[in-house]
This record gives structure tokens, C-alpha cells and sequence, in this order.
């Protein structure tokens, strides 16, 4: 157990908001090792982003309860005061957040941006720092890096930005980079490149990381293992492999059958998923995704299925009646 | 194939133009903060500048129009009513400066931190500013003028300082949560950025255009103020001049003699008018930083 490099144990979070509580995260636990990937796939709502931010400790100062535990290298992130945290922020995990329109300050340089940590957390001086920051744009793939460090980032695109935005968090060359859907606000062109810059850096720098997405394509070819999220909880996890090809859960298959396929004939309608997330603050009693669910049956309205291991190494799903292995060919 | 030159060349054109246009803050711009540069230059060394005593009484000439003597003619005491403009900017200048100085320097930071750190801490501070907010300033201010005697300029700034505190407040606090729940707020933060950098390094540079603007609006106002408090007779007392106890003095003699009254309010005016302008324009001009792609 201490090689992993993340452990999460019955992590939850819980909102007090004025209509009552709100269990944005309910009994989460996974690990995580060194240099692996790990994708949270889920819809909006299922509370991968609050998961992740959890993860990294960032949550609102009031009206949030936050139980369970977190293992970063170690060092326990819940309950954790800000100042304790801030050790372990940017040297040991980095975030990288969805939007990079507003993840960089947009009246600062953006060399500037890099900089801050370098010369305050690791005592760089300014000519150093400076250096290394160019270098860290030269690392993820901006084109004459030194001419970029002074510009501001509105005078980049979506795409250089979102590599910006990596850079920033690779400055302190954290083992762990949690990254939070970093290409949905991107053209899908440019999706692909920030992916696999990812992927390269991970393998260069030896990191692990995780990757929050809503896109299943995104983490097919990427992570090692995936987690699927349903309304704050994980319903099924397993290797990419067999999530993929050896899935239990109907959720899983009903978001498979939402993505496109390269091996559909052309023109095949996607399956859209009926009815709308459950509402966090009002979960029904057994299963979430009961209601949509077309294997429901009273037994699933009434009892919540717990994660129950599948055949495979890793593999578990949450499901009173999981779906019949079918030997698929792999997407 | 000339048509498109043409397209070409035009759209050339344009972007030139544009790049410019962003730059430019327009001819005005620079004449008001010429205006405003020598109204501080006049207030700064009205002492140095050869100008006729303000408060030198030339009964030869009473009430006398603008002329190559009296640049602006005198008053019903024979004052030299230019000489009085120069010397009552300095009233004006240094109530305006003096408490938006306390104002700012209370207000904005307070402002600050309560629209980052949220909580109790906001709602207790933000409750007091608005029950502070709830009472008329301007009444506030004549009242406590009233009773605290002998007035002095100093006295003077305190009081309309502390009135605009809840003001500043108010403003600061609301363009800082514009923005501290931004993303690179929280991505400063997870690079371990202390609280005190993410205020002063990310949050007041993005903050700052607005606080410029109502810095200028702010003393703008206080100008005015100043000048109600004078025509009240709550400003310095006769017979220092300011714009507002000239213009107080004038209303006796508006008959015999309407310079006396126009000339220190075309004072004020276009000494509003040039600080209005110039933030308003400031403000659309910083305002760009987001919305340029």
C-alpha cells in the first residue's frame, strides 16, 4: 500500500446548502500508483470536478463537510489546514482546471504566471526563474517560448493557453497532476494534441495522473484504469481493458453506447441516455441510476448495490443485476 | 485577382487602424489631464506663481470685469478673483485627495479581504458597512461639521473620508468577488500561493481600472461636496477662499456682479467635467483586457 501514490478511502463530500444537504461525493475510495493514469468518466452532475477538487483539498471555507480520507504521498489532505496543504500544493499536486480563459490571470504575463512558484516556493532568483519558466514553455510545446513569456494571455489562443496552464502546473514538478476536463473548452483538434501532450510529459517526468473527463474517448488509449462515476458514486472501476470490453454496469454500456465508434457504419444514431441526472440533494433510495435504468427492477429502487468485485483483478461494479459478459472486440 | 488585392489591402488597413485605435486614448483624454495637470500645478505653487495677494483688499477696484489687470476682474472687496480660483483649488485638491487617502486606504482593503475570505468575517463587515451606507453621508457630514468647532481643513477630511470608507467598501468588495472565484484565483492558490500574494499579485491588478475609476468619480464628488459645504458655510471659514465659499459669497451681489459667481463654477465645472471624462474613459479603456481574443 505505501507505493501508492493516492489513496482515497469512503471520501465524501457534503454541501449545506439552504434546501438541505447535498452529497455531491458519497464513499468514494481508489488508489493510485506511480506513473499510472487514472480516468473519472461521468456525466455532468455525477461529481467527478468536486471529486477532484476534494482530492486536492480546494473547497469552499464554509458550509462544506468533507469526511473520509485522502493520502497524497502520505500526507493526509482532509482536515488538512490551508497552511498545511499549501506544502503540498504545486510541489507534489498540481491541477490543471477546464477553462484556460480563466485559469490565467489575464493581467499578468504569462511567464510571470510560471514564475510565481518558482521564486517563491522553490527560491529561485529572477534570472533563474526566468530561465526555467522558458523552458517549461519549451516543454509543452509553445513555439519560441522565450518571445512568450512576456505576452499577456489574452493574446493567446485557447489551445497555447491550455498548454500555459500546464506548464504552470508542471513548474513544481508535482508527482501527482490532477487534471479537470483540460479539453473541453478546446476545439477538437486541438484536444488531441493537449492529450497526448499529457501523456508525453506523464511518461517524461514520471507522474501520475488524473484525468476527470465526461468523454470516455478521451481516457480509452490514455489511462491505465477508469473509474465511473453516477451521482457521487463510483458504480463501476476496473482496467481500461475491461471497462471497456468486460463492463457490468448498465450506466457504463449506456455511456459506451453514447460515444461514437469507428467501427459504427456511418451515420448511426448515438444512443442518448433517457431522463436527466438524479438531483443531488434528493438522491431516490436504492440505486441512482435506477429510474433510467431499463433493468430496474423493485429490488433496485429499494437497495443500494455496493461495489461488488467483478472476475477480474481491480474490477468491481454496483449493480443488482450486471449485465451478461458478451465477448466484445474492444472499441 | 484585383478585387482581392483590394479585399486584402483593406483588411490591412483595418487592422492597422484598430491596432492604433487601442492604443489611442483620444485628444481629449489629454487635454483634461492637461487641465487637471495645471490645476494641480496652480494649487502646488500658488505661492511661487506671480499672483496678486488672495486676500489683499483693493478698494480702487471693486467689482471689477476681466481685464489685462484682473485677469478675471475682482470682487465686491477688490480681491483678484483669479488669484482666489488658484489659491481655492488647493481647498478643493486637498479635501478631494485627503479623503479619498482615507477612504481607499481603509475602504479598499477591507473591501479586499471580505470578498475573498467570504464567511462570517464578510457578512459581520459588510452589515456594519451598509448600516453606515443606510445614513444619509451628506447629513452625516453637516452634522458632525456643525458641532465640531473650530473647523479646520484636517477636520474637514477626516469627516468626508470616513463617509466614503462604506462607499470604497462597497465598490471593492464587489469587483473583488468578480473575480476571486475566477479559476487562476484558485490555480494561484494551488501553485501555494499565499493568501496576501493572491490579493495584492492576482486579484489587485485585475481590480485595479475599476478602483482608478472610482477614484476619479470620488473626487469628483468630494469636490462637490466640498462646495456644498462651503455654500452651508461648513468649509474653511472666510477668508481663505475655496470654490464653494466663493461662490457662497458671490450669491450677494449676483446682481452688481455675475463673474463673481461664474468663474469659480466654471472652476469646479470643467474641473469635474475633465476627471469625469477621463475615468469614464480610462475605464473603457482598460476594459478591453478580457474580451480581446
Amino acid at each position: 500500500m505505501s507505493e501508492q501514490l493516492l489513496v482515497v478511502r469512503d471520501l465524501a463530500t457534503t454541501f449545506h446548502t439552504p434546501s438541505g444537504p447535498l452529497r455531491a461525493v458519497g464513499g468514494v475510495s481508489f488508489d493510485l500508483g506511480q506513473n499510472e493514469t487514472l480516468g473519472i468518466v461521468g456525466e455532468s452532475g455525477s461529481g467527478k470536478t468536486v471529486l477532484s477538487r476534494t482530492i486536492m483539498g480546494l473547497q469552499p471555507r464554509t458550509n462544506v463537510e468533507v469526511t473520509g480520507s485522502v493520502l497524497v504521498n502520505g500526507f493526509e489532505v482532509v482536515g488538512a489546514s490551508e497552511r498545511d496543504k499549501r506544502a503540498i500544493w504545486g510541489l507534489q499536486v498540481a491541477m490543471v482546471f477546464q477553462d484556460p480563459m480563466t485559469s490565467l490571470n489575464p493581467v499578468m504575463r504569462v511567464g510571470k504566471q510560471i514564475d510565481e512558484i518558482l521564486r517563491v516556493r522553490l527560491g529561485l532568483d529572477r534570472r533563474a526563474a526566468r530561465d526555467r519558466a522558458i523552458e517549461l514553455l519549451e516543454l509543452v510545446g509553445i513555439p519560441s517560448p522565450a518571445e512568450r513569456y512576456d505576452v499577456y494571455p489574452g493574446e493567446l489562443s485557447g489551445g497555447m493557453r491550455q498548454r500555459v496552464v500546464i506548464a504552470t502546473a508542471l513548474a513544481g514538478s508535482p508527482q501527482l497532476l490532477l487534471a479537470d476536463e483540460p479539453t473541453t473548452g478546446l476545439d477538437v483538434t486541438i484536444q488531441a494534441q493537449i492529450l497526448n501532450l499529457l501523456d508525453r510529459l506523464k511518461e517524461r517526468l514520471h507522474m501520475s495522473v488524473v484525468l476527470v473527463t465526461h468523454d470516455l474517448g478521451v481516457v480509452a488509449t490514455r489511462s491505465s484504469r477508469i473509474i465511473v462515476m453516477y451521482a457521487g458514486r463510483i458504480v463501476e472501476i476496473g482496467s481500461t481493458r475491461d471497462v471497456f470490453a468486460r463492463h457490468r454496469m448498465p450506466y457504463t454500456r449506456a455511456l459506451l453506447e453514447g460515444s461514437p465508434k469507428i467501427s459504427n457504419p456511418s451515420h448511426t444514431r448515438l444512443k442518448a441516455i433517457p431522463g436527466r441526472p438524479p438531483n443531488l440533494a434528493d438522491l431516490p433510495g436504492g440505486c441512482a441510476f435506477a429510474p433510467r435504468c431499463s433493468f430496474a427492477t423493485d429490488r433496485c429502487r429499494e437497495e443500494r448495490p455496493e461495489l461488488e468485485p467483478a472476475g477480474e483483478v481491480g474490477h468491481a461494479f454496483a449493480c443488482w443485476h450486471p449485465l451478461p459478459l458478451v465477448q466484445k472486440v474492444l472499441a | 485577382m484585383s478585387s482581392s488585392l483590394y479585399v486584402s489591402e483593406a483588411v490591412e488597413e483595418a487592422t492597422q487602424h484598430a491596432r492604433i485605435e487601442k492604443k489611442r486614448l483620444g485628444v481629449l483624454f489629454w487635454i483634461c489631464v492637461g487641465w487637471l495637470g495645471l490645476n494641480l500645478f496652480g494649487a502646488i505653487f500658488a505661492n511661487v506663481l506671480p499672483l496678486p495677494n488672495p486676500l489683499y483688499q483693493n478698494y480702487a477696484a471693486v467689482n471689477v470685469g476681466p481685464s489685462l489687470h484682473h485677469l478675471l476682474g475682482t470682487d465686491d472687496l477688490g480681491r483678484d478673483i483669479f488669484s482666489r480660483i488658484v489659491y481655492g483649488s488647493r481647498v478643493s485638491i486637498e479635501v478631494s485627495l485627503g479623503s479619498m487617502l482615507i477612504g481607499f486606504g481603509i475602504g479598499a482593503p477591507l473591501g479586499m479581504l471580505a470578498a475573498y475570505r467570504r464567511g462570517k468575517f464578510d457578512a459581520t463587515l459588510s452589515a456594519t458597512m451598509y448600516c453606515f451606507l443606510a445614513f444619509p453621508a451628506i447629513i452625516a457630514t453637516i452634522a458632525v461639521l456643525s458641532f465640531w468647532t473650530p473647523r479646520s481643513l484636517i477636520k474637514i477630511i477626516i469627516v468626508v473620508g470616513i463617509a466614503a470608507i462604506p462607499l470604497v467598501y462597497r465598490v471593492m468588495r464587489s469587483a473583488t468577488l468578480a473575480y476571486s472565484t475566477r479559476d487562476f484565483v484558485l490555480a494561484a492558490k494551488v501553485q501555494g500561493a499565499s493568501d496576501s500574494r493572491i490579493l495584492l499579485k492576482e486579484l489587485l491588478p485585475n481590480i485595479a481600472p475599476i478602483g482608478v475609476s472610482f477614484l476619479l468619480i470620488g473626487i469628483a464628488t468630494v469636490v462637490t461636496l466640498e462646495g456644498a459645504l462651503a455654500f452651508l458655510g461648513l468649509s474653511v471659514s472666510p477668508p481663505t477662499p475655496s470654490w464653494g465659499n466663493m461662490i457662497n459669497e458671490s450669491l450677494a451681489i449676483l446682481q452688481q456682479n455675475p463673474w463673481l459667481a461664474i468663474f469659480p463654477s466654471l472652476a469646479m465645472c470643467l474641473f469635474l467635467l475633465c476627471l469625469n471624462f477621463i475615468g469614464d474613459r480610462l475605464r473603457s479603456h482598460y476594459d478591453v483586457s478580457e474580451v480581446k481574443l
